[in-house]
């Protein structure tokens, strides 16, 4: 630095004057490159970092960046290419291992290389937009050893076999696996995938293709099952010990498809152990099983499904069809609930719960329950069963649960409204003839229906036990009030609402003197506190007890129906009476009457009276006798009418009958509160909006719909549009 | 009323309508369209002659008159058409407005102009949309007073007599199903929706559609057809 003798005040740059040595670089280098050279052999320790680095940094200075660059790349290339010949030298299962060995070196010296290097990794190469010390170190690795011909297809399929084979059950060095999928995965996302992922993915389809045709062609359902979850858990777990997480899903992905799409047909409709015969019988793990491999497959569940709820519907329309079921109601309804529960249970146990699994079963229940029309009845005779007296379940808890489970059978009838009027029916017969076992369980019932259906389907009901309640009382009333009642028999009279109790038309027969009187005074008593009312004895309901004396000296109490009691008592009179004399004293109808004298006279155990001639059929001229010769072990016997039955054919077409007639009015209603708001509509829309509205409690067939469309018509309450006669207009 | 021979309606229309100005009134008159000139005082002649002799009417005894007088037989269509331009209200009875109404309607005063007329009011039936009114006409005419629907009976003899104009290939097999599956009353619903049927579904129930919201009537109609093989069942 020379100061010159006061001229200009100028601050030059320093210049450094530098050796320009010729060799500089050459020196520098040769130092790093033997450094290198070292590092490679595992002599480091020799080295001093400053020193190096020093160097380094000064070349770099003396912008020797791009030839240091290139002699770097150049000779870190050469002691690749070394390592590279001892890998390939190795045999057999070494050869990973040297790989790994040879990698580990390569890492620790890049990193030391990195390092002496930093200076030029931080200026030259960034503003040059060269790759980093350590990425070079990483790709001239792959290049030259990964991907190198000998090296690249070997390390493959070495990897690949070693998977193989521990898919056949060897057991393999796992940690080795690790660092050589980890290698990969350092080299970078798309060397490992593809590398070794994709190949991985390609031959682990071919093998479980292979796997799963030799599978399915020996294993029964069940057992398949089995093996590809447990190939699954396999697969899983061989990724999280020594492959990157994210080959999980692939490889997942590729074990489903071969071994549960490809075959899904197959397996879920397969004979004999299939899902069906699962469903049969019971096979709770197995259908767990099989949900939950399913749900991973695409439209696994929904074949399911449809395999279930076909088969669901099969073996109800069986059921529901079989005449021999049909013969005893109350076992068909118990076997329908028995269905219900088994395959609720299936659904809970081995669907989790799931919701549609429960809707499908539910509209295979609906299905095939409204195939057999005579359902609304036999579901409330099976009620009736239950909530008659001495049945089996005592305690009403479980028959709180037998009625809930009933109501869930309910739920899927579509003919509502039929199965009220047998319901009406059945109460009645319970109620009259005293036979109801629980008061709290028939209220429970009519709760139950009320929740359902809302309450005009249960007031009438209700007001039958009213009834009830409130004639005890009258009859109680009665008693009190009257005290010249000497020696007449004593009556319990029930009075029937007309509306809410079924009717059944009844001409009244003619009572025996005794009867007569007092329910002459009752009828008395009762008009004069209710006036305006009017009284009609139904002889065909009522029951009487009568105490006999029998020519052998027996002597028993008799429970028989009104009807009996009046031919009975005709007896008191005469020995002998023909059918024809007892027909025109009594005035009973002619079908009930002979019923009547059948129960009386050729039932065994019952037959107080005796027929002649023996026969079964009762003709005009056969003579009845009091049957001297009756025994019985009971003091009491019940001569009565029999338990309720299913209805006999022309019952049955009355009461369809009466149901037919009772909707056409609720169709018209709906028609017309329907149009009332509407103002005008289309035909099919009309019968879409009726159908919804009355869906609850039955489903109008659209022919009735039609007609009654056209009744209103002609009673000027609808008109046709003029333009368009597909439209109907609401005449206010 | 006595100048123009026309009735005391339109006189009083004509008078009202010029304010009730008399020559206003003339012009008013004689520039309303008109068929031709009737002579008012002839029309009451005329329905003298038919009027039953105790009633305001013309009753059976006096139209069989006319149908003689005019050379045409009871039956014939012609004397629907006549009763539908008279707006008769039942069948086999005019009222003397109906009566006069009716002849001026078409435009005759006498009995030869009538005649004359008659191949002309058979000619309505060929325009449709004539022969619709007249159809939904027939209905209420041909029915009993007090009634709402047609008697089965009736309602065939006039499908027959009007199918006969205006050519339906399926009548036959109609009338016959209605005796077998049907006897019974036919509804006004019925009674126009059938003319609907014919216009617009062709002999063959190409086009028939089971939503198309026809009376339940005709679709057993279809029903009956498809069960005889008369066509054939599209679906």
């Amino acid at each position: 630095m020379s100061s010159q003798k006061k001229r200009s005040s100028r601050i030059e740059p320093f210049r450094h004057r530098v050796e320009t040595d010729p060799n500089f670089f050459e020196k520098a280098w040769r130092k790093l490159e033997d450094a290198i050279g070292e590092i490679y052999n595992h002599n480091a320790s020799g080295l001093s970092f400053e020193e190096l680095y020093r160097t380094a940094y000064n070349m770099v200075l003396h912008k020797h960046g791009p030839k240091l660059y290139d002699k770097l790349t150049e000779n870190m290339k050469g002691h690749l290419q070394e390592m590279r010949t001892s890998i390939e030298a190795a045999q057999g299962g070494l050869f990973l291992e040297e790989l790994q060995r040879k990698w580990d070196d390569h890492n620790k010296a890049l990193q030391m290389i990195r390092d002496i290097l930093m200076y030029m990794d931080r200026t030259f190469i960034p503003t040059n937009k060269k790759t980093g010390v350590f990425d070079l170190g990483l790709e001239l690795w792959r290049d030259t050893i990964v991907r190198s011909a000998k090296i690249h297809g070997r390390l493959l399929d070495t990897l690949l076999d070693l998977i193989h084979r521990e898919r056949m059950g060897e057991v393999i060095n796992r940690s080795l696996m690790r660092s050589t999928t980890k290698m990969l995965m350092d080299l970078g996302s798309s060397v490992y995938q593809d590398d070794f992922e994709r190949p991985f993915l390609e031959v682990s389809a071919s093998f479980y293709s292979g796997e799963s045709q030799r599978f399915i062609e020996c294993c029964a359902c069940g057992e398949y099952l089995k093996k590809a979850q447990q190939r699954l858990d396999e697969e899983a777990e061989r990724v999280s010990q020594y492959m990157d997480a994210k080959t999980d899903e692939k490889i997942t992905a590729v074990v489903v498809k071969e071994m549960l799409a490809n075959h899904m047909q197959r397996l879920i409709l397969m004979d004999n152990s299939g899902l069906v015969n699962m469903l049969v019988e019971d096979r709770f793990e197995d259908l767990t099983r099989m949900y939950s491999l399913f749900q991973r497959v695409h439209d696994g569940h929904s074949t399911i499904k449809s395999v279930m709820t076909s088969h669901v519907k099969e073996t109800g329309r069986n059921m529901v069809t079989d005449p021999e079921r049909l013969k005893d109601p109350v076992d068909f309804v118990q076997k329908l609930l028995n269905e219900k529960d088994k395959y609720d249970s299936i659904v809970t146990t081995s669907f989790s719960n799931d919701k549609s699994f429960q809707n499908a079963l539910n509209s295979s229940f609906e299905y095939f329950i409204n195939l057999n029309n005579r359902c609304p009845e036999f579901i409330s005779l099976y009620v009736d069963d239950k909530l008659r007296k001495g049945m089996k379940e005592a305690n009403e808890e479980a028959v709180e649960t037998v009625l809930d489970k009933v109501m869930m059978l309910f739920r899927y009838l579509q003919e509502k409204d039929l199965f009220e009027k047998y319901y009406k029916q059945h109460l009645a017969k319970r109620l009259l003839s005293g036979k109801a076992a629980s008061d709290d369980s028939e209220r429970s019932m009519l709760v139950k229906l009320k929740t359902e259906c809302g309450y005009q389907f249960t007031s009438k009901l209700e007001g039958m036990f009213t009834d009830l309640k409130t004639s005890q009382d009258t009859t109680q009333g009665f008693y009190a009030a009257s005290s010249d009642l000497g020696d007449a028999p004593t009556i319990s009279v029930q009075i029937l609402t007309t509306g809410s109790w079924p009717t059944q038309p009844c001409s009244p027969c003619s009572l025996p003197p005794e009867i007569l009187g007092v329910s002459e005074m009752f009828r008395g008593y009762y008009l004069g506190t209710h006036n305006g009312r009017r009284l009609t004895w139904q002889t065909n309901m009522g029951t009487a007890d009568i105490k006999a004396v029998f020519g052998n000296g027996s002597k028993h109490e008799l429970n028989v129906s009104t009807y009996q009691m009046c031919v009975l008592m005709l007896f008191n009179l005469v020995d002998c009476l023909t059918y024809r004399d007892i027909e025109q004293t009594t005035a009973i109808p002619a079908v009930d009457l002979k019923r009547c004298l059948q129960s009386l006279a050729l039932v065994k155990g019952k037959n107080v009276l005796r027929k002649e001639p023996m026969s079964r059929d009762i003709s005009d001229n056969d003579n009845f006798y009091v049957n001297d010769k009756f025994t019985s072990k009971l003091f009491k016997v019940k001569i009565g009418t029999v338990a309720t039955q299913k209805e006999s054919e022309p019952e049955k077409m009355e009461t369809r009958q009466r149901v037919e007639e009772d909707r056409k009015p609720q169709i018209e209603a709906a028609i017309v509160r329907i149009m009332k708001s509407r103002r005008v509509l289309d035909h099919n829309s009309i019968v879409t909006e009726v159908t919804k509205q009355l869906q609850p409690r039955f489903m109008p067939n659209p022919v009735v719909i039609k007609k009654r469309i056209e009744s209103l018509i002609e009673r000027e309450f609808l008109e046709r549009d003029k333009n368009d006669r597909k439209l109907y207009l609401y005449l206010a | 009323m006595a100048i123009t021979g026309a009735s005391e309606k339109v006189a009083l229309q004509s008078l009202k309508a010029s304010d009730w100005h008399l020559e206003g009134a003339f012009d008013v008159f004689y520039s309303q369209p008109q068929v031709a000139v009737t002579n008012f005082r002839r029309l009451e002649e005329l329905y003298n002659r038919y009027k039953e002799p105790d009633a305001e009417m013309i009753m059976v005894e006096g139209i069989s008159q006319l149908c003689e007088d005019l050379q045409v037989d009871p039956q014939d269509i012609v004397m629907l058409v006549i009763s539908w331009h008279m707006k008769a209200s039942t069948m086999c009875e005019f009222s003397h407005e109906e009566f006069i109404g009716g002849l001026q309607s078409i435009g005759v005063d006498s009995i030869e102009k009538l005649c004359e007329k008659l191949p002309a009011l058979r000619a309505e039936l060929k325009d449709d949309q004539k022969f619709r009114e007249i159809y939904n006409f027939a209905f209420t005419w041909a029915k009993e007073k007090g009634q709402k629907s047609l008697s089965l009976e009736t309602a065939i003899g006039m499908w027959q007599l009007l199918f006969a104009e205006r050519h339906w290939p399926l009548i036959d097999y109609w009338c016959q199903f209605l005796q077998v599956r049907h006897n019974k009353a036919i509804s006004r619903d019925t009674w126009s929706q059938l003319l609907e049927f014919v216009k617009t579904i062709d002999p063959q129930l190409t086009n028939y559609d089971e939503e198309g919201a026809w009376p339940y009537l005709i679709d057993e109609f279809v029903e009956y057809l498809i069960e005889n093989g008369v066509v054939q069942h599209s679906k």
